[in-house]
């Protein structure tokens, strides 16, 4: 089909949105159509994909969303998306149990730890790497390709091994560090995009007018590189919170793991599977992300797109 | 913070070191004492060397060498860990694994990449719900996703047989099934994946230049030929782009494959990485499992250098 009478939109032919903008959702112009029933038929052709892009997301977490609702024998018996019979006793069970608690607890221990720790020290790094010019600059470099070059499948045994010899299994404070150390380099790298972004003459202002390196940083770059720190704590969080092959080897102690550890363990426990109760595990441990998803979800993208290549 | 100790502001200003080039980044402007960068970034680089670098380092220091039984004292033995490694068959069967699993999920990430890009930049307006969609899997631990693939590809309860049922088709049982347990492994993976490639692609598509879709308008070229021939021609940086991660990603990746299938069944899902695992903290022989992980470094490495060098030569020269 001939595509020339349909695409009448002279204001579009110009404009080379960006990358950016399209990432933060920036609004674009419509698209004025042809024929009538040609735009249905189009519109209906586009919809195809995006009901796909749903379904692919979407059923994953509405399945379990399901079962999660269902007893055992429900599960097999009636398969249905809709349970016939709701109840909140796996939701109950998961909740009541020891293992889902004290790693909820130690997820969240860690997860904010290896947070503070990323911003308390990649913030400073990369004000460094953004401003000045010293010798050990061009370390940047290494920052960004490092994470490309060492994984963390290539770090299991050497950590793991420096840590029995270290005496630092089991430690809480082993996987903040460790995380610390596998986020900076992102972290350094997004956030000094961010501080090149800010004017230095900005600061240069400031610093005729008497304000003190700790003062400009205080009250000018911080509030100023808000959201890139925010988008380094959303990354920092999230890393420790779904990192799973690490602190399979860096602990062994039931008290000591965190979710993800505890919700792999308990698919071999149990003779027959508990899909319920792995199903409300696995919700409740996306629930902290559920909960504030809208807010932090630019962020995340933000992350995301910063992370993948470059 | 020793910030506070740094905030002395240079007592008359310091003479500028050397005359700079104009535009130069001068640090005497923004009056600081000498050793501020480096407190400023020492942290970071000493914790990365840390974490990073060391243990890399160390493990393929570690690697050149044996022990007789477990605790006893390592003795160096060179490349005999890696000669072991290319004797072994369960090495090149996983090796066969991986590469399934790795190109596998490449044509799916990027074929579903580019149809969910493509879907999503037709909306562009609307993009701000189905971009938190689209984001959804990212949040996911990776044995979370395994936890719901497992139950979605359930042989008995799992939606997707109920609806082969449904039809009247008989599903199999996915992950008892050596043959079909790597195609859910693959799915599984493309799954958690796939924010990235499709954020990506679509951030590409955006920077697109409108006037050469125009100019092939012009010359009557349909949707398809379009697609064909410019659109993903001119999006080569962003496939390379999310090719390399991808590869990267199930290469290297032990999440998925650990909780949903832990190499089964009969090791059909047993890849290097796997291999990897179970040689290291199964049979607890380190040093050959540092051999398997360097051989998957350097494999890495020299695939991102394919990559680089295909993406090249299909990026448009202007």
């Amino acid at each position: 089909m001939s595509d020339i009478h349909r695409e009448e939109e002279p204001a579009f032919a110009a404009s080379t949105a960006r990358a950016a903008t399209a990432v933060t959702g920036a609004p674009q112009k419509s698209r004025p159509a042809g024929g009538k029933t040609r735009r249905r038929a189009r519109q209906v052709l586009l919809f195809i994909p995006l009901i796909g892009l749903m379904l692919w997301t979407l059923m994953p977490f509405l399945v379990t969303l399901s079962v999660s609702f269902k007893d055992r024998a429900a599960v097999f018996a009636n398969p249905a998306l809709i349970p016939d019979d709701p109840t909140i006793a796996a939701y109950r069970e998961v909740l009541s149990s020891e293992s889902f608690l004290t790693s909820f607890m130690n997820s969240l221990i860690v997860g904010v730890g290896t947070t503070l720790l990323s911003i308390l020290i990649g913030v400073p790094a990369a004000y460094a790497f953004a401003r000045f010019r010293f010798r050990g600059r061009h370390l940047l470099l290494l920052f960004t390709l490092l994470p490309r070059l060492v994984p963390s499948l290539g770090l299991m045994v050497p950590i793991y091994r420096l840590a029995v010899a270290t005496g630092m299994l089991d430690k809480r404070i082993t996987l903040i560090i460790v995380y610390t150390g596998m986020l900076l380099p992102l972290a350094v790298w997004l956030m000094v995009g961010f501080f090149q972004q800010i004017p230095r003459e900005i600061e240069e202002a400031a610093n005729v007018d008497g304000a003190t390196l700790w003062g400009r940083l205080r009250y000018i770059v911080a509030p100023l590189a808000a959201p890139a720190m925010i988008t380094i704590g959303v990354l920092a969080f999230r890393e420790a919170w779904n990192e799973f092959t690490l602190v399979l080897v860096l602990t062994s102690t039931p008290g000591k793991r965190t979710l993800p550890y505890e919700l792999y363990l308990m698919q071999g426990v149990e003779g027959i599977a508990n899909f319920p109760g792995e199903a409300a595990f696995t919700l409740l441990t996306v629930l902290p992300f559920v909960l504030v998803y809208t807010r932090i979800e630019k962020y995340v993208v933000a992350g995301l797109v910063t992370g993948s290549g470059k | 913070m020793t910030a506070t100790t740094l905030t002395k502001p240079d007592p008359g200003g310091r003479k500028p070191r050397k005359a700079k080039k104009p535009g130069q980044d001068s640090n005497s402007v923004l009056g600081h004492s000498k050793a501020a960068p480096y407190l400023f970034s020492l942290p970071a680089i000493l914790l990365v060397a840390a974490i990073l670098g060391f243990p890399v380092l160390y493990g393929v220091w570690q690697s050149l060498f044996t022990r007789e039984t477990l605790g006893s004292p390592t003795e160096y033995v060179g490349f005999q860990n890696y000669i072991e490694m290319f004797q072994s068959p369960a090495f090149y069967h996983a090796l066969n694994r991986t590469a399934i699993f790795v190109f596998g999920s490449l044509i799916l990430g990027t074929v579903l990449g580019l149809v969910f890009a493509f879907a999503l930049f037709r909306v562009v307006e609307k993009l701000r719900f189905l971009r938190a969609v689209t984001v959804a899997p990212y949040i996911i631990s990776n044995v979370a996703a395994a936890v719901m693939f497992r139950i979605l590809f359930n042989s008995q309860f799992g939606l997707l047989n109920e609806t082969l049922e449904f039809f009247g088709l008989d599903g199999p049982s996915w992950l008892a099934d050596p043959g079909l347990a790597m195609f859910v492994v693959i799915v599984t993976q493309v799954w958690t994946d796939l924010p990235l490639t499709i954020l990506v692609l679509l951030g590409g598509l955006m920077t697109v230049d409108k006037a050469y879709l125009d100019a092939a308008l012009v010359d009557g070229a349909t949707g398809w030929t379009r697609a064909r021939h410019l659109t993903i021609p001119l999006l080569a940086p962003q496939l390379l782009i999310s090719t390399v991660w991808l590869s990267y990603s199930t290469l290297t990746g032990l999440g998925v494959v650990l909780a949903l299938t832990g190499g089964g069944p009969l090791k059909a899902t047993q890849t290097v990485a796997m291999e990897m695992y179970t040689t290291a903290f199964r049979s607890l022989e380190f040093e050959s499992a540092l051999a398997i992980a360097t051989f998957i470094l350097i494999l890495n490495a020299l695939l991102t250098l394919v990559y680089v060098a295909i993406g090249r030569r299909y990026e448009y020269s202007q």
